[in-house]
């Protein structure tokens, strides 16, 4: 096709373009995949019978503000990546003062806990499958984002692809908090994290295969 | 004379809000630049040239969501444009050698620098006068390595060395100042 063609055929189809599209096309993937989520949560993990009692206690919030603290950076982070123009990355390192404040959550509980009871704190009753029901119920989450992406031109395909699989895993999280019954910070620290990070390394992994353009 | 990035934008921005003769101006007036683009990293390959452009332009179409309004469009081109340069040497399995992927990816910074319009005398005078000849004669006045070293009486990877890292010092110092 000669060029002059292709430019004629190109400029047939303008649509309008929002002020806000890029946030507009995050959110409707963020809660598109949030919400096939939440149904599997809800259908069939089942939200914790307790949550009404739960949500007026210290380690429910303490939960959910570390994982949606991690959720909201991430999803910065997917923001700037979504366009092609190099953007620094160099604030990310803020994400480790979530963690960290949870680490001295941590430390804090194991000097009030008789160390026979620290390994019984540390596995929960849930260390077996909790990473990798975050892990799952992180993929309908990165799937939406990937959709957000679409449109998008991503020039750094790893690091987008790392940064969706966090959003992703962080929002998992974020609503498995409504199923899990666990309370102690370094069972979140280690096996809340561990999902969180596996569905960025999954991210990270297939990134550069599915966001190409 | 290629079109200024104030030309460009207000084109961009017209297409963005539903302008079609302006988003078709636009594409038109990239034809060349994108030619001129390709053709200083493609020496020769001319069909490639121009399959790229095609490329790029229909990128620039589908992609144009992900324009941001409040930032020079100039670098957004470009940065699509390396894009698919980079994803076309991928496709090819074309091994660049180092140096010229240094051009790819540092001289780029320098000229999403430069069309957004900053001052290049002004930046070129924070080098070194070696520095700034070597980047002068190979960057804008278009003059090749060996050129540029006869030119300037030095040897060809004097140059090189000169124009790397006089590019590197500027593409940190636009970054830190551009940095938000």
């Amino acid at each position: 096709m000669n060029t002059d063609d292709l430019i004629q055929t190109l400029s047939r189809d303008v649509p309008r373009v929002s002020h806000r599209v890029l946030a507009r096309r995050l959110a409707i993937g963020m809660v598109g995949g949030g919400i096939i989520t939440m149904i599997l949560v809800t259908a069939i993990l089942g939200i914790r019978p307790d949550l009404r009692v739960a949500m007026h206690g210290f380690s429910f919030w303490m939960k959910w503000t570390y994982t949606l603290s991690l959720g909201v950076g991430a999803i910065f982070a997917v923001s700037r990546l979504a366009r092609p123009t190099p953007v620094s990355l160099r604030w990310l390192w803020l994400l480790a003062v979530p963690v960290l404040l949870l680490a001295g959550i941590g430390i804090g509980e194991l000097v009030d806990t008789p160390s026979r009871d620290w390994l019984a704190m540390w596995l929960g009753g849930s260390w077996k499958v909790c990473p990798w029901l975050v892990l799952t119920l992180a993929m309908p989450i990165f799937v939406g984002l990937l959709w957000s992406f679409r449109r998008m031109a991503p020039t750094r395909l790893r690091a987008a692809g790392a940064a969706a699989g966090l959003a992703a895993g962080a929002w998992a999280a974020t609503i498995y908090c409504l199923h899990c019954p666990e309370v102690s910070a370094i069972f979140v620290l280690t096996w809340y994290s561990l999902g969180i990070v596996l569905a960025a390394a999954v991210g990270a992994l297939i990134g550069p295969k599915l966001m190409r353009w | 004379m290629q079109a200024s990035e104030e030309q460009l934008k207000a084109w961009m921005l017209a297409g963005l809000d539903g302008d079609a003769a302006g988003h078709a101006c636009l594409l038109r007036t990239l034809v060349p630049m994108l030619r001129g683009f390709y053709r200083r990293r493609l020496r020769g390959a001319e069909d490639d040239v121009e399959d790229l452009v095609q490329e790029t332009l229909i990128s620039v179409h589908t992609k144009r969501e992900s324009y941001d309004r409040d930032r020079p469009f100039t670098a957004w081109l470009y940065a699509i444009a390396r894009y698919r340069l980079i994803d076309h040497y991928r496709r090819r399995k074309v091994v660049v050698p180092i140096e010229d992927v240094e051009a790819i990816l540092v001289a780029e910074g320098f000229e999403e620098a430069t069309s957004a319009r900053m001052d290049v005398d002004a930046l070129l005078s924070t080098l070194s006068p070696k520095q700034a000849r070597a980047i002068r004669h190979t960057h804008i006045d278009g003059l090749s390595v060996s050129e540029a070293a006869v030119r300037a009486g030095i040897g060809e990877s004097d140059v090189k060395v000169s124009v790397h890292r006089g590019l590197k010092t500027l593409a940190a110092r636009l970054r830190g100042e551009d940095r938000r």
